[in-house]
């Protein structure tokens, strides 16, 4: 971050580093080549050329596994289909008819050219893609991973027995081989073209917030499954192409082409370089082609400086596995790390592009409303965290809800939130019930809710953060620029809008929740705990904060605090739980001296030496540890 | 009528196989969340173990012995020398580093032993045949279902019953507070990986006396099967893997005898299409584990 950066031209300068690091792919794909292809010969050229299709490929694996954190097996299953279906709608007629000649009449004799064959085998990438990943894609973690390897055993076995279509486990022949240097290199530079601007695009954001956090993510509004199946579609599809280049260069394959080795040289320059980004699968592909090579050499045995080596069957196996057990113990984020390649928006270079995006100004006053809870009740193993609960909170007022640790509070807002199910009851929002949508469809109401444990987006900027909610929200790019810029001011992030997240003070995150989920335009903020951990400074501020947002906006706050002090300060109406019901509710001062309250919180026997200097209740609790 | 009870008998018997491999990646996975894509391979060297033992002249049982111990010490083996280094890291990083161990140890067999099967050749009266009530039934797949069985309450009785099975079960919960609690956590880990190879051997001694060889692609192929089978059941779910190990045997031994010719090539297809539309309508598995996240 550059010193005195001015926050207003940030979205200026993230677009100029966006560009970038794209032409930083680019141009590193492109030096490869170069040095290949010019400086060793014809040799080098057919590097060149399998090294380009593995790019593509590899990026085309990473448009998923990138930006959902997830590793796929299932991507040979498409590049399997691709080179099929492209070879026998590409082959010679005559050699078709005499090698495959049971093959479908709807298959047979086409004859078409690469190009022409292209938008049917695409088409065909991202059907099978949508088709695979309406299961994959409700998966999450490694269970999608090990359903992703299934998919590719299937495609598998399938291809060794559709017999008429593939000649089974023989070789497959007879396919053009029209990839050379230029086609090859062109589509590598296409895909890290389709692939930097998917993973920035909306979609890339809400599928990278969602592989941070499912939960913050869904509270914003982003179906989580959506978000996966997107990816899992595009990057499908982008592999089938991959498959079809790769089918064309080869120009004879057969099913073990597309099966595990494959797919674990592919995962391995993945991980070699960095899954997180477009940059780091170019970068990988590029170490472990010029590895592979350099391996191979020695793979039939070999003389070096006088010892001669044995022949080794699978050397360049060995070689890659040594490749990333070396990588994830020295750098497990790759040779690249976490972030795109290139510089970021915070780089020096672009401190001389000064046009200022204008914050939003703030938003117009939300119409009255009520969240209200009905007779909420939860219960764990037994236990009753929350017994039918009943409250309002109106917009136009901070509502308290304090209570001892273990009294439900934040068991309450999940189920508000629909985080969890309720066993009984309600919430309302004028007369729509809550309780019927899904967690990710509460925000589209109104209701936006920060988390007691924090929960940002780890591998994203302050600034993308805040854009990420308020995409979800609706706005288009430019809107939703200026209104994360009005966010951050509000709360004095703007000087750190290029800082990724998980580098920031915890202050400053806590502060950057609050402004992420007031990006979204709510009616009524469900903070829960957001002064937990602040010096009593941090406190005082991030108080006169949430009093200017209030006063300006009108909105409802529901504040859940363990801090007595800060609640009362901003409250103009305190409920209080106790064992998972309310014991009290009313005007703070009235609130503080009910003897039930008293209780709750310090015990019977010295309540009535306390209550009448509630001040001190505050100090005690406010130490209290964080469940 | 027989055809039922031997296929019957067919389907608990492979199914015993998947469930104990299953069973065993679950353990492993519960407590320090590794797919172990090298289980496969822990398997097929306790194949090798009992190749090699046979080959230097052992009784057979010995040489079953020694192939189930050669299954654990390799477990082990893994354990302290790549996955040690690894504890804490991410589930994609544990799964990528046991892929790549998985890849090198294959090259390793096929270079150290030999790429083509190698044949184990058991007592000709192991292999022999009973009949109930009209029904011929095979000796190996009725021992090997009581082997299996036996395993699974002896696991259950270990995990339920003893101290070590309590901290593993412990260990799934937290292995950090574990720790903090004064449990050498390093030993609890190991536990589960040398149970997981010992039911990994055990597999390997049936598979073997069913299949009469061995080759470096021996355990991979079932335990594809116990992967599907360990989310099936829910991941990190133990009964889940069981239960879902016997599902999956079941399907393939059924698919197997009912399915016309024309389709039998399409057979793991099949059964692995089954298994991902019962995700579809089960995401989180069968008997899917606890989650105990707090937002």
């Amino acid at each position: 971050m550059g010193a005195g950066a001015d926050p207003l031209s940030h979205p200026a300068r993230l677009r100029a580093a966006n560009l970038t690091r794209t032409l930083v792919c680019l141009a590193l794909l492109s030096l490869a080549v170069a040095v290949l292809a010019l400086v060793f010969g014809r040799a080098g050229e057919r590097i060149a050329v399998q090294m380009c299709v593995n790019v593509a490929a590899v990026v085309a694996l990473g448009v998923f596994c990138g930006n959902t954190g997830i590793v796929s097996f299932g991507h040979g299953a498409f590049m399997a289909v691709g080179a099929y279906l492209s070879g026998i709608l590409t082959m010679p007629a005559a050699l078709q008819a005499s090698s495959l000649p049971d093959l479908p009449a709807f298959l047979a004799g086409h004859e078409l050219s690469f190009w022409m064959a292209l938008p049917v085998v695409a088409l065909t990438g991202l059907g099978f893609a949508a088709l695979s990943g309406s299961a994959i894609a409700r998966l999450a973690g490694a269970s999608a991973a090990i359903a992703s390897l299934g998919l590719l055993i299937i495609t598998h076995g399938v291809g060794i027995a559709a017999r008429e279509i593939t000649r089974g486990s023989q070789t497959f022949f007879g396919v053009p081989r029209i990839v050379d240097l230029w086609v090859a290199f062109g589509a590598a530079l296409v895909f890290i073209l389709i692939a930097r601007a998917y993973r920035e695009s909306a979609q890339g954001l809400f599928a990278r917030a969602v592989r941070d956090d499912a939960d913050a993510a869904a509270a914003l509004g982003i179906n989580p499954a959506r978000t996966r199946f997107v990816s899992w579609c595009l990057s499908g599809m982008l592999c089938t192409v991959a498959g079809a280049l790769y089918g064309h260069m080869l120009g004879a394959f057969s099913p073990a082409s597309f099966y595990l080795s494959l797919v674990f040289a592919h995962v391995a320059m993945m991980i070699v370089g960095g899954m997180a980004s477009v940059g780091g699968a170019v970068a990988g592909v590029i170490g472990v082609t010029l590895l592979q090579d350099s391996v191979r050499q020695l793979e039939g045995g070999a003389t070096v400086l006088g010892v001669t080596l044995p022949e080794v069957f699978g050397l360049t196996t060995v070689a890659l596995g040594l490749a990333i057990l070396l990588v994830i113990w020295l750098r497990p984020s790759g040779l690249v790390g976490a972030f795109e390649l290139g510089p970021g928006a915070g780089a020096r270079i672009f401190e001389r592009i000064t046009r200022r995006t204008h914050p939003a100004p703030a938003p117009a006053r939300v119409p009255p409303a009520t969240l209200r809870a009905e007779g909420l009740s939860r219960s764990f193993a037994g236990v009753k965290a929350v017994a039918g609960v009943s409250f309002e909170a109106p917009t136009g007022r901070v509502t308290g809800l304090i209570g001892p640790n273990g009294a439900g509070k934040s068991t309450l807002v999940n189920l508000m939130t629909r985080q969890y199910a309720a066993d009984g009851g309600r919430t309302l929002i004028g007369d729509i019930d809550l309780s019927a949508l899904s967690r990710e469809e509460i925000v589209r109401h109104g209701v936006s809710r920060s988390f007691q444990n924090l929960r940002l987006f780890r591998g994203l900027t302050v600034y993308e953060n805040v854009l990420v909610a308020a995409l979800a929200a609706g706005h288009r790019r430019g809107q939703a620029a200026a209104i994360a810029l009005r966010e951050l001011q509000a709360f004095d992030l703007g000087g750190l809008a290029a800082t990724r997240a998980d580098a920031l003070p915890y202050g400053a995150r806590k502060r950057l929740e609050i402004a992420r989920a007031l990006a979204q335009d709510p009616a009524i903020l469900l903070l829960d705990e957001p002064a937990a951990g602040m010096n009593p400074a941090e406190t005082d501020d991030l108080a006169d904060r949430l009093i200017a947002v209030c006063e300006a906006r009108g909105i409802g706050i529901l504040l859940i605090d363990h801090d007595l002090r800060f609640v009362n300060r901003l409250s103009d109406w305190t409920v209080v739980m106790n064992r998972g019901e309310v014991i009290a509710q009313g005007k703070p001062e009235d609130v503080r001296a009910d003897p039930a309250v008293i209780e709750a919180y310090i015990g019977r026997g010295r309540t009535a030496a306390i209550a009448a200097k509630t001040e001190d209740v505050a100090k005690p609790i406010q130490q209290g540890a964080t469940p | 009528m027989d055809l039922i009870l031997q296929q019957t008998i067919n389907a608990i018997s492979l199914g015993g196989v998947y469930a104990m491999l299953a069973l065993g990646l679950a353990i492993v996975f519960s407590i320090v969340g590794l797919i172990n894509f090298a289980h496969g391979d822990i398997m097929t060297f306790g194949g090798y173990g009992i190749f090699l033992s046979l080959a230097f002249g052992f009784p057979p049982v010995a040489a079953l012995t020694i192939g189930i111990g050669a299954a654990v010490v390799m477990a082990l083996a893994l354990e302290r020398t790549a996955f040690r280094a690894m504890r804490g890291a991410d589930v994609v990083i544990l799964l990528i580093t046991s892929f790549a161990v998985s890849e090198i140890l294959k090259v390793l067999f096929q270079n150290g032993i030999s790429a083509r099967p190698v044949p184990i050749s058991l007592p000709a009266s192991w292999s022999g045949t009973y009949q109930i009530g009209g029904a011929t039934i095979g000796v190996v797949p009725t021992v090997s279902i009581l082997v299996a069985f036996g395993s699974l309450a002896g696991l259950t009785w270990v995990l339920r019953r003893t101290a070590t099975g309590m901290a593993m079960r412990a260990a799934a919960q937290d292995l950090e507070m574990l720790r903090l609690l004064g449990v050498r956590a390093n030993r609890v880990v190991a536990v589960a990986f040398a149970l997981s190879g010992l039911l990994a051997g055990i597999a390997a001694v049936i598979w073997t006396a069913q299949r009469g060889s061995v080759d470096p692609m021996m355990g991979f192929f079932p335990v594809l099967k116990a992967f599907i089978a360990t989310v099936l059941g829910g991941l990190g779910s133990l009964g889940g893997a069981v239960l879902a190990g016997f599902v999956i045997g079941a399907l393939e031994v059924m698919t197997q005898a009912f399915l016309p010719d024309s389709l039998s090539p399409y057979r793991d297809a099949i059964v692995l299409g089954l298994v991902i539309a019962a995700l579809l309508w089960r995401p989180d598995g069968l008997l899917p584990a606890a989650n105990a996240n707090r937002s």
